[in-house]
């Protein structure tokens, strides 16, 4: 690879400071800690490039091309990313464990190391990186994700009370969406268990916090709908149906919210015409509404009308690959091909993100009924 | 994978047709976490927003990295499967809905409901199809579907014919769903294609009730416990009381609903939802007579308390409803009396009122011993017998009749940890010659588990009592434990005759702390 130069280059957006040496960085300068080639993993991860970033990674490691501590543990947060995308849980487990022996050790705090960062405190630690080794055990279907993430919480908890920081500080806010991402992701995993009470416990957390978030009262709806809960599942519906219409601008996405839970209540009680009805205007609004497009296509199952069922699925991967290309709306997708006796031929390998664009396989010839291999 | 169910049985030679069954009850919200991330997690270390400078141009710095300079169709950018756009997407519950993906199990109270797809595989026409779909049960054959008088008219080569059948679950066991399919294949045979699915249906819940009687309240508990694999939300469950009962259910969360914030109660009703495998949940009924006579007399043998109506939902409110059988009360007495003592009683459910000089027979219907000592432990019933009646516990009728008979006569409403208190007792001699002079004490206490201490003389005596004749005693004792306790072992010896008796097993009563 090319060597790396002795100066620091500026990094994007910020004009004025250049960049300085990295033997006598000011320490205001932001810019350091962004370098270029940070940059340029983010913008591989936009594009859904993992194995390029594996590769850009080990080549930064073989060379020994990463010049700042931070680097090294940004790096190893992307790689393990990239890694868990492709499903190579185990080598993003490993790769961790073996670069890292503890995250709160003092090497990992930019006081180890003054000659780079003066002036500069605290911890260099991704907190994803600290977030996606909580998380890693779920995929290597090991129970201790859980006790993970529980602690993690502690540990975010830890930062908010140790400096009384209110929503207003940016630190306040940074380290309180953060709580609320790790209980997020606690739910999912109790969610994915079964453990209705405690999501709901956890939901009331969240809402007794942030009132008025239509999002969150979401999510309570469908945790209530998931144990059969009907009435409550309505209320909180309606609920942030209302708190979005008091909005004096809804996005496209709140409106679709709105849209789509009153489908799913319509779903609910057999009313599948009108369900489709609302996706549809949902699918209007917004032609990559992936979870529209699924729960439409169900609905026309349940009425029977699985030619339409299919074709719905099946234009999604066309129109809107990226958008539609989603694990379960494939599974439903085969479900219904299955049952409409299709012999499938496809092979799809849905975590390879390299999207190259769609091959027609044609099936056996019975139905003339064609679908992607992607 | 699609809960697709193999068909058994199609006729003899091959057949253009063919039957495929998919069970299509609600879908499911799938959740999963959704692998998303915050570029302010992920560029900069976790404490860089202690930095107020840093702070202030992080969020413009972060934010042009994060606008991807591909100007291509939108769609095929990867950002919105990288960038998480706000936390609540964490908790991985999109709305998205999955199909069943397994046939799964079947239980009694649901409705069954299916997906049948009717395939013509050849490469030729079929015509005239008649199709019928019905469910066999040991007991009972039900027709969903018959298109005898409509005919399909055709099916072409590659084509298919869809239905959706549902059908009420009543009863247990093998169900079989066939479907039959009678057409005329490409060479203008009549044909005939039978296909069966089988399967069996098993019982998602089962209830156990007991009924315990103090004064003139009836208190119904009712246990369902649950057998599916999934949890089930108890939506209703409802007691349907007899003729001349009213019910009124007992909620001990009641109390603290009320004193929630009211925005608080908007949104959070705690639901009941029963763990599978094995969950339980108990309900507690109170049950008022409300006949023209008062207290004091009861219907001879009206002890039919009504029956408990059960509706739960699993996913997506998917319902079942079952309904128990009448539920009977313990009590079947006539009782006349105009001057009732109330007296210590000790089995649940049956009670027994003294009368002067008339004791009253009193039977039990389906309740054992067991059910008794159980009592003791459901916290519920302890705590609201003490609120009404601490002195009031149903005794058995002795059957058969005993020589000696042990009563009590009085004892305090309240009972105080380690304070002494008196009992009143009566021992009745039901025998046609004098008995006695007798002893009486408590018998060993082997465990050290006894829950009172004898205050005072640990052997009481006390002397002859004639024929068909009682004679009181009085017991000081001291309650060692707090709660609902047993007063065990009271041995009676007849000194003449050298015989021991138990006629008392054991006594409850309620301790409060001091």
């Amino acid at each position: 690879m090319e060597s790396s130069p002795e100066r620091e280059p500026p990094a994007t957006v910020e004009g004025g400071d250049a960049g300085s040496d990295a033997g006598s960085a000011d320490s205001q300068n932001v810019d350091v800690l962004i370098s270029d080639e940070v940059a340029a993993l983010q913008e591989l991860a936009l594009r859904g490039s993992w194995r390029t970033i594996i590769e850009k990674v080990s080549q930064a490691r073989s060379f020994s091309l990463l010049r700042y501590p931070h680097e090294h543990l940004v790096y190893l947060t992307f790689n393990a990313i990239a890694l868990t995308k492709l499903r190579r849980f185990t080598e993003a487990m490993e790769d961790i464990e073996s670069s890292v022996e503890n995250l709160d050790s003092p090497s990992y705090r930019y006081e180890a190391f003054p000659n780079i960062y003066p002036n500069r405190k605290g911890s260099m630690v991704p907190f994803s990186l600290r977030w996606i080794h909580a998380l890693l055990p779920t995929f290597l279907k090991s129970p201790d994700s859980l006790d993970r993430l529980y602690l993690l919480l502690n540990f975010v908890r830890s930062r908010i009370d140790a400096e009384k920081d209110d929503d207003s500080s940016s630190r306040g806010r940074v380290w309180r969406r953060r709580e609320e991402l790790v209980i997020g992701t606690i739910i999912s995993i109790h969610s994915s268990q079964k453990e209705f009470g405690v999501c709901l416990n956890l939901l009331r957390y969240l809402l007794n916090r942030d009132r008025h978030n239509p999002y969150l009262l979401s999510k309570l709806g469908y945790v209530q709908l998931q144990f059969g809960d009907l009435d409550e599942a309505r209320i909180s519906f309606n609920l942030a149906e209302k708190l979005i219409l008091e909005k004096k601008e809804s996005s496209v996405e709140d409106l679709n919210l709105v849209g789509r839970n009153k489908a799913l209540l319509y779903m609910v009680g057999k009313d599948y015409v009108s369900s489709i009805r609302e996706y549809d205007q949902c699918i209007e609004r917004d032609a990559s509404d992936a979870v529209a497009i699924n729960n439409k296509a169900l609905c026309l199952m349940y009425l029977r009308d699985l030619t339409d069922s299919i074709k719905v699925l099946e234009n999604s991967l066309e129109r809107v690959p990226t958008a539609a290309l989603n694990e379960m709306l494939v599974v439903n997708l085969c479900s219904i091909l299955f049952n409409s006796s299709i012999f499938l031929l496809t092979l799809y390998d849905y975590y390879n993100e390299h999207f190259h664009g769609i091959q027609r396989i044609s099936d056996c010839g019975i139905c003339g009924v064609e679908y992607a291999k992607f | 994978m699609s809960g697709n169910v193999g068909g058994g049985g199609a006729g003899g030679g091959s057949h253009s047709l063919a039957f495929r069954v998919m069970r299509l009850c609600r879908p499911s919200l799938h959740v999963e976490t959704p692998l998303k991330f915050d570029p302010a997690d992920l560029l900069v270390g976790e404490d860089l927003f202690d930095d107020p400078t840093a702070a202030d141009r992080l969020p413009s710095l972060l934010s042009s990295l994060s606008h991807s300079s591909d100007s291509s169709s939108p769609d095929l950018n990867f950002r919105s499967r990288f960038l998480l756009p706000d936390p609540s997407d964490a908790t991985g519950l999109s709305g998205l809905l999955v199909l069943p993906q397994s046939f799964g199990a079947i239980y009694l109270g649901e409705t069954f409901c299916s997906y049948i797809s009717i395939n013509n595989s050849s490469s030729f026409e079929v015509r005239d199809v008649v199709i019928k779909a019905e469910i066999q049960t040991e007991r009972q054959r039900v027709l969903l579907l018959d298109t005898t008088k409509t005919p399909v008219e055709t099916i072409r080569a590659g084509g298919r014919y869809d239905f959706i059948v549902e059908h009420d679950v009543k009863e247990l066991g093998a169900h079989t769903l066939v479907c039959t399919a009678l057409y005329n294949d490409g060479d203008g045979e009549r044909k005939y294609l039978p296909q069966f699915f089988k399967f069996i249906v098993a019982n998602p819940i089962s209830v156990r009730t007991k009924v315990r009687v103090v004064k003139d309240l009836t208190f119904l508990e009712a246990c369902i416990e649950n057998h599916t694999k999934a949890n089930l939300f108890m939506d209703q469950v409802e007691f349907q009381p007899a003729q001349h009962w009213r019910a009124t259910v007992l909620a001990a969360d009641k109390h603290h609903a009320e004193n929630k914030l009211s925005s608080d109660a908007e949104i959070f009703k705690p639901p009941i939802l029963i763990r599978s495998g094995g969950g339980i949940h108990n309900f507690l009924y109170l049950l008022k007579s409300f006949s023209q006579e008062s207290k004091q007399t009861r219907i001879e043998g009206s002890n039919i308390l009504g029956k408990l109506q059960i509706t739960w939902r699993t996913n997506l409110g998917e319902p079942g409803r079952l309904q128990t059988q009448q539920i009977l009360g313990s009590l079947y007495y006539s009782v006349l009396f105009a001057n009732s003592v109330p007296t210590r009683c000790q089995k649940a459910g049956m009670p027994s009122y003294r009368h002067t000089g008339f004791l009253c027979k009193v039977s039990g219907e389906g309740l054992n011993k067991e059910d008794a000592l159980e009592y003791s432990d459901r916290l519920h019933l302890g705590t609201i017998i003490s609120h009404f009646a601490p002195h009031i516990i149903p005794k058995p009728w002795p059957v058969p009749r005993k020589e000696i008979d042990l009563q009590v006569v009085k004892i305090p409403q309240v009972i105080v940890l380690h304070k002494p208190f008196e009992v009143q007792l009566s021992l009745a001699n039901q025998t046609d010659r004098t008995l006695g002079p007798f002893e009486i004490w408590f018998s060993g206490d082997a465990n050290g588990e006894r829950a009172f201490m004898v205050n005072g003389l640990q052997t009481m005596a006390l002397p002859e009592v004639r024929a068909f004749s009682s004679s009181d005693l009085n017991m000081n004792l001291i309650a060692t434990k707090v709660g609902v306790q047993k007063i065990t072992g009271i041995t009676v010896f007849d000194s003449v005759e050298k015989k021991t008796y138990e006629p008392l097993p054991e006594l409850e009563i309620f301790v409060d702390s001091d």
